[in-house]
């Protein structure tokens, strides 16, 4: 093979290796980027709206009742119960619908049951506590607790979902770290056989032109007594060994010529 | 003993001189000492056939 096939394929080799190392970085990059997509794409963060929802919820409802005396304030903290009272319902249905784990979707479907149940109680507690002219300690026996058992449904949810969250961060700092070791040790495999081979062509080279130099050398001084010109190869130094060898063989008949006569043909 | 090759430099010779024995040399790198001693194997015969060509082609 020619020194200069050889130079080129090694140079290509070093550039297929840089290429497939920055492909390798882009895809671990990429499928990197897509877990973290997927973390923050998950619901955690919508849970934890619908939960803070759900403690304003009780917290107009307590409104209600403590300044619901006052047929302004009734409208208005009734009302806004009621409008948190539909935002945490409607989050939930949603949430429960892009939910992909099947405990937090049951777990969500149970506090949607056990929130219907507790709506239907305010409803009831709120007709006694009108009735009853804002009668609070009447309408707050009806309702007391009771949002005790969604609530606890809402942490266990959030809980489940931020330990999805974590496992998947955690497999994706796996991933990251497997992905990044295969890459580094498979570079650095290719560099090392593409090295060695480098290293294995330039000796070769410059060994056989070190002997080229010799001989030429020797020709230069018209030593060509015992010489052996012995550098073979199909590459330009083959090719400049065979020129050497024939000027070698030229001045030994030409010397000769000087010294004897041709020989006579059969 | 290689008489064939032998007899290749005594064309030389006498047809281009001392000259055409050194391009002879040159072209088979085999000078006419070593080719005394050489078999005339058909490899060393086709390659000095050739360079004979080679030389009377360019004297023409």
């Amino acid at each position: 093979m020619k020194i200069a096939t050889k130079l080129q394929l090694l140079f290509a080799g070093i550039v297929a290796v840089f290429v497939l190392s920055v492909a390798v970085l882009i895809a671990q990059m990429s499928a990197l980027s897509g877990g973290y997509d997927a973390v923050l794409a998950s619901p955690v963060r919508d849970m934890d709206q619908a939960r803070v929802n759900f403690k304003k919820e009780v917290q107009e409802w307590k409104d209600t009742l403590l300044r619901g005396y006052n047929p302004k304030d009734l409208a208005t903290y009734s009302g806004q119960f009621r409008a948190k009272e539909a935002a945490v319902r409607d989050g939930a249905v949603a949430l429960s619908k892009t939910v992909h784990d099947d405990q937090a979707r049951q777990l969500l479907n149970q506090f949607i049951a056990a929130d219907d149940v507790m709506s239907a109680k305010y409803q009831r507690a709120f007709d006694v506590f009108v009735a009853g002219d804002a009668d609070f300690k009447a309408a707050d026996k009806l309702v007391r607790g009771q949002d005790r058992p969604p609530t606890d449904l809402f942490d266990k949810v959030v809980s489940r979902l931020e330990t999805k969250v974590q496992a998947t961060v955690a497999a994706q700092q796996q991933s990251a770290r497997r992905n990044l070791l295969v890459a580094l040790g498979f570079s650095g495999a290719l560099l090392i056989v593409l090295g060695l081979m480098g290293f294995l062509t330039v000796r070769s080279i410059v060994k056989r032109l070190a002997r080229l130099h010799a001989v030429s050398a020797r020709l230069a001084q018209a030593d060509v007594e015992g010489l052996s010109i012995d550098i073979s190869g199909k590459d330009e130094i083959g090719e400049f060994g065979e020129s050497m060898a024939g000027v070698h063989a030229a001045i030994e008949e030409l010397l000769h010529a000087a010294q004897a006569p041709v020989p006579a043909a059969a | 003993m290689a008489t064939r090759l032998a007899g290749y430099y005594a064309q030389a010779a006498n047809e281009f001189g001392v000259v055409g024995r050194m391009k002879l040399a040159m072209l088979t790198k085999i000078p006419s000492e070593r080719a005394a001693t050489e078999p005339d194997s058909p490899a060393h015969i086709q390659a000095f056939e050739q360079a004979l060509k080679q030389l009377r082609a360019g004297a023409r």
